[in-house]
């Protein structure tokens, strides 16, 4: 066989792919978009990873504040950086405040030039915040002049809040954590990050769960108007087309689709990487330019769906024999077998079992193997799933007309049955078993907070040595707010450099002691001692050590110089019991009220403020972080939560619903499609039925049961595979296997409310083509 | 307008139009019990359209179509889908038989759709299948059998409800001479049996030989023919 036949074979399969007139345009066209839609996800799939690089190279490309000291001196290069972060209404908002010391101080990427004291540089999207009617509070918080917009090279997303504004006097503050001195920007040291083992397996597990429903999506709609094309063949069979070239020509149909959907599918993403832009999930937005496809992977992908294509349908004609005279299913396939289809999910349990066991702490999961274990049960699902529909209504007994029809339709065809159900089937097992993953492990990455948020709900750490007491009257006078309570903290050592032993030193009035200790008695000008804090053994020597000098903020070697304050252990100090404090901490060391301190200590202490709100005031929350600015720009509010990170996973479990569900619909549009395509094969068939009389009802019926059963068992079959590959994921994981009904049974119900969504949209068009209209022949 | 008496089925004045395309034009049609009828005329001509309109499948535009003395254009789509199951029998050029069904369940298929249990249902097709030479494809499927013994299946599809009416639509148009004679020697006799009319739609005079009566439709009219014997 000649190429040039080869050739000639498969360009008159690409003709025939948009003959046909009208349909044979809709048929080519619904086959484009549904492999464009599959395309087009798979492309997004392979521009992840550049995103996310992108996305960290940002990152490093702006680290200022590296959380370590080092002395280094001012110059003419040398900037302070002062981390001023915020956040308004539960949105980060990520702030610096810049003071360049010389002309060659460096500038952060996304700016041109510094901006002075009273102005403001900000991003694109804190801009559009700021002017938006409800941002008056922010607005307060941020009063300085916009003078110009971050650029992109200064931002990791589209929607990143983040400004950057004059500082002035920030030196004294440089302590390496909240504030600064550096020369250049950017990452000096960075660190292979260890990718937590569970959270890689959950992206591999959710990557592998989404992609299959799509993988088997594209095989559904390059088989989109097979009976014609079949009956398309067995004509050229009659003008003389061997087997051979009708297969040849089929995969040039086949061919023609994927490659136009391939075109459709570029421009889908073309269209979504835009889109991307300008939506937010999860707190993570990307610029489109973040959404550059692997090349590598892109290629696959363009190789990829034309080949599966071609092998689809050169797999899916084995079964059907071209005759010249017409299209022969054997009549009677042959019994499916159920020993290699059961070898497919047990080699995936095969590959995961290994990994049993492991947990989170041990090194990391082999890759390769949790994808070739996901992916092996997940093809079980589709493999399984023919045996089990046709075992099943081979033993189906006779019921009414409406199910005689169904269930005999079923015996003959049930591959065709379970192929429609396929995806959904694969969809929800995949989802299943990612929601009892999320659920299992959430209580793990969901930790319950120390914080007692009943005494408060928000903590504000004042700068080093600032004055409490001021600040305290401005929270009382903040709307919202109910009770204030103030602590300043310091440590004490016994020598004024390297101490080895050593206390805290926590000053308050006594309402705000009594909250973190209990005192016998208390009134102003009052010290005492925690005796029996269990990891506090100096204190209590100490405090028996009357007229013994210690020093307020001791210096460390390699450490900034510090305040080095005097302070002489008095007499008679009254012993204070310990007890939890807001922060869930049993505090030790001394107890010092505002009359007995000296005053010369204060600039060696640092105020906390803890403040109980009235959470039914409108924006009580941002109300204190005004304030703090107000009275401190170097403040630092934090928002206390009983528990963390739950909302979060919360997000996450919804955002894999509402993905699973995405993937569901695509999958039940292409049920759709094959459903039309079959009602309208049999539309002589369906004219002559109601011609002697059968009631549209009883059709409509068989339909509904037609797709019944077939999901009702794939969703079975789906439900344990789902749970068994759950449970494996989760032994894996070293967490207690414990299915999550709730999400077990909602994603059942989706791909069931699918299947009956197809059945009804199906129904208009079933009555349509039962209308007599359907016997005529000219 | 009156019917013909002692007419079991008669229009008069049919018109039908699909679009542009007039299909009938003043047609006219009666038939008797245990008569045989066939409609004659060239492709286009309009038999099919006549045959649909008689059998209540399609409305006509105007004209009158009455049925034992009932006036279809009348009856509800409800009603004439029921008395198309009990009183008439369809017969198409291809079967129409339901491929996934077996030849027996199709041939009971009239009887279940009317209420008859799946045994007694079972068992007079086997009765019809048997006059029709086709008892032995019973549990066969559509698929596996010739187009002859599909077609006499179809035929005992069409009279297992002991119809007073049989519609039979070119029964033979897929069929070779040998196969399409026994067909028709076999549909005619069982009709007769059962004093069951016979509208039968062809454009073959071999197959209008079964007949007792002829019409011809060209351009939507009907004239009825003299037998030359």
């Amino acid at each position: 066989m000649s190429r040039g036949q080869w050739a000639k074979d498969l360009a008159m399969g690409v003709r025939f792919a948009f003959a046909g007139g009208r349909e044979g345009w809709v048929r080519a066209l619904l086959t484009a978009v549904g492999v464009g839609l599959g395309v087009a996800l798979l492309l997004l799939t392979t521009a992840v990873p550049n995103m996310q690089s992108v996305r960290h190279e940002r990152e490093s490309a702006r680290a200022d504040i590296d959380y370590s000291y080092t002395d280094l001196k001012k110059s003419d290069r040398t900037l302070i950086v002062a981390d001023v972060d915020t956040d308004f209404r539960n949105e980060d908002i990520r702030g610096r405040a810049l003071e360049p010391e010389g002309a060659r101080a460096p500038l952060p990427p996304g700016l041109e030039k510094f901006p002075a004291v009273g102005e403001m540089v900000v991003s694109p999207a804190l801009k559009r915040l700021l002017e938006s009617d409800g941002a008056k509070l922010l607005r307060e918080r941020l009063p300085e002049r916009i003078v110009g917009t971050i650029g992109e090279s200064g931002l990791i997303g589209s929607h990143e809040l983040a400004f950057f504004r004059g500082g002035d006097g920030l030196a004294p503050y440089i302590d390496g954590a909240r504030v600064a001195r550096i020369e250049r920007f950017g990452d000096t040291s960075p660190t292979e990050t260890q990718t937590d083992p569970v959270l890689l397996l959950l992206v591999i597990v959710v990557f592998v769960v989404l992609l299959m429903p799509v993988a088997v999506f594209i095989a559904a709609a390059v088989r989109f108007g097979g009976e014609r094309r079949d009956r398309r063949l067995a004509a050229l069979r009659l003008v003389g087309s061997d087997s051979r070239m009708t297969r040849r020509i089929a995969a040039g149909e086949a061919l023609a689709g994927s490659v136009l959907g391939l075109v459709f599918g570029t421009g889908f993403f073309l269209i979504g990487r835009q889109i991307a832009g300008s939506v937010e999930v999860f707190d993570v937005s990307v610029f489109p330019s973040y959404l550059n496809p692997s090349p590598a992977l892109a290629l696959l992908v363009g190789l990829a769906v034309p080949a599966a294509a071609v092998l689809v349908t050169l797999f899916a004609m084995r079964g059907v024999v071209i005759e010249p005279l017409g299209v022969v299913r054997t009549a009677k396939p042959s019994r499916r077998r159920l020993w290699w289809r059961l070898l497919l999910p047990l080699g995936g349990l095969a590959m995961l079992w290994p990994m049993i066991g492991q947990g989170r702490d041990n090194g990391t999961f082999n890759e390769y193997l949790v994808i070739g274990g996901v992916l092996l049960l997940l093809i079980g699902v589709t493999t399984l799933l023919p045996w089990i529909v046709e075992a099943v209504v081979a033993r189906l007994g006779s019921g009414g007309v409406a199910w005689q029809l169904a269930v005999r339709r079923l015996q003959l065809s049930s591959g065709t049955a379970a192929r429609m159900v396929n995806g959904v089937a694969v969809a929800v097992a995949g989802a299943i078993a990612l929601q009892m993953l999320f659920a299992g492990v959430e209580s793990d990455y969901t930790k319950q907070s120390r914080y007692d948020t009943q005494r408060a709900q928000m903590q504000v750490s004042m700068s080093r040595g600032s004055q409490l007491d001021p600040a305290v009257e401005k929270f009382q006078d903040t709307k919202g707010v109910q009770q204030v309570y103030a602590l300043a903290e310091g440590y004490l050592g016994e020598r004024r450099k390297d101490p080895d032993m050593g206390a805290e030193m926590t000053v308050g009035d006594c309402a705000s002691l009594r909250q973190a200790a209990k005192l016998p008695s208390c009134r102003d000008g009052d010290i005492f001692y925690v005796s029996n804090s269990e990891y506090d053994e100096d204190t209590p020597k100490l405090a028996k050590q009357p007229g013994r000098t210690l020093y307020l903020d001791p210096s460390y070697e390699g450490g900034p110089p510090r305040q080095e304050i005097a302070w002489t252990v008095p007499k008679g100090l009254k012993p204070a019991r310990t007890q939890e404090d807001f922060m869930g901490m049993q505090r030790g060391g001394f107890l010092v009220t505002p009359k007995a301190l000296p005053a010369a200590a204060t600039p060696a202490l640092q105020g906390q403020v803890f403040l109980k709100l009235d959470r039914s005031v409108p924006d009580a929350y941002d109300r204190v972080r005004n304030t703090a600015t107000a009275a401190d720009p170097l403040s630092y509010p934090m928002t206390w939560y009983s528990t963390q990170t739950a909302d979060r996973y919360a997000t996450i479990r919804t955002g894999l619903f509402v993905g699973a569900v995405c993937v569901m619909a695509l999958i039940g549009a292409s049920l759709l499609v094959s459903q039309l395509e079959q009602l309208r094969d049999r539309k002589k068939l369906l004219s002559s039925l109601v011609a002697f009389g059968t009631r549209r009802r009883t059709l409509s019926l068989s339909v509904l049961w037609q797709t019944a059963i077939p999901i009702a068992l794939g969703l079975l079959l789906s439900s344990v595979v789902g749970l068994t590959l759950g449970a494996v994921l989760l032994r894996m994981t070293a967490t207690p296997v414990m299915v999550d009904w709730t999400s077990m049974l909602s994603m059942t119900a989706v791909g069931a409310g699918i299947v009956l969504a197809v059945t009804l949209l199906s129904l208009p068009p079933l009555l349509r083509l039962m209308r007599p209209d359907g016997l005529r022949t000219e | 307008m009156t019917p013909p008496p002692g007419s079991l089925l008669a229009a008069q004045e049919l018109r039908k139009a699909y679009g542009p395309t007039v299909a009938l034009d003043g047609a006219e049609f009666s038939i008797h019990p245990g008569e045989v009828v066939a409609v004659m005329g060239p492709s286009g001509s309009g038999k099919s359209t006549l045959l649909h309109c008689l059998a209540g499948i399609v409305p006509p535009d105007s004209g009158s179509i009455t049925y034992n003395g009932r006036e279809l254009a009348t009856m509800s789509d409800a009603q004439r889908s029921a008395l198309r199951r009990s009183e008439f029998g369809f017969v198409f050029q291809f079967g129409q038989l339901v491929p996934e069904l077996t030849c027996v369940e199709n041939v009971a298929l009239p009887l279940r759709l009317n209420g008859t249990s799946r045994k007694e249902a079972e068992k007079a097709a086997l009765t019809w299948m048997e006059r029709l030479e086709v008892d032995d494809l019973r549990k066969k499927r559509p698929g596996e059998v010739s187009g002859g013994q599909g077609q006499r299946v179809a035929v005992a599809r069409a009279l297992v409800t002991n119809p007073r009416v049989l519609f039979a639509d070119e029964p033979t148009g897929a069929l070779d001479s040998l196969n399409g004679e026994r067909v028709m020697e076999l549909l005619t006799d069982a009709a007769r049996s059962t004093n069951a009319a016979v509208v039968l739609v062809t454009h073959e005079a071999r197959v209008a030989a079964y007949s007792d009566r002829e019409i011809v439709v060209r351009d939507g009219k009907s004239r009825d023919m003299e037998r030359v014997v």
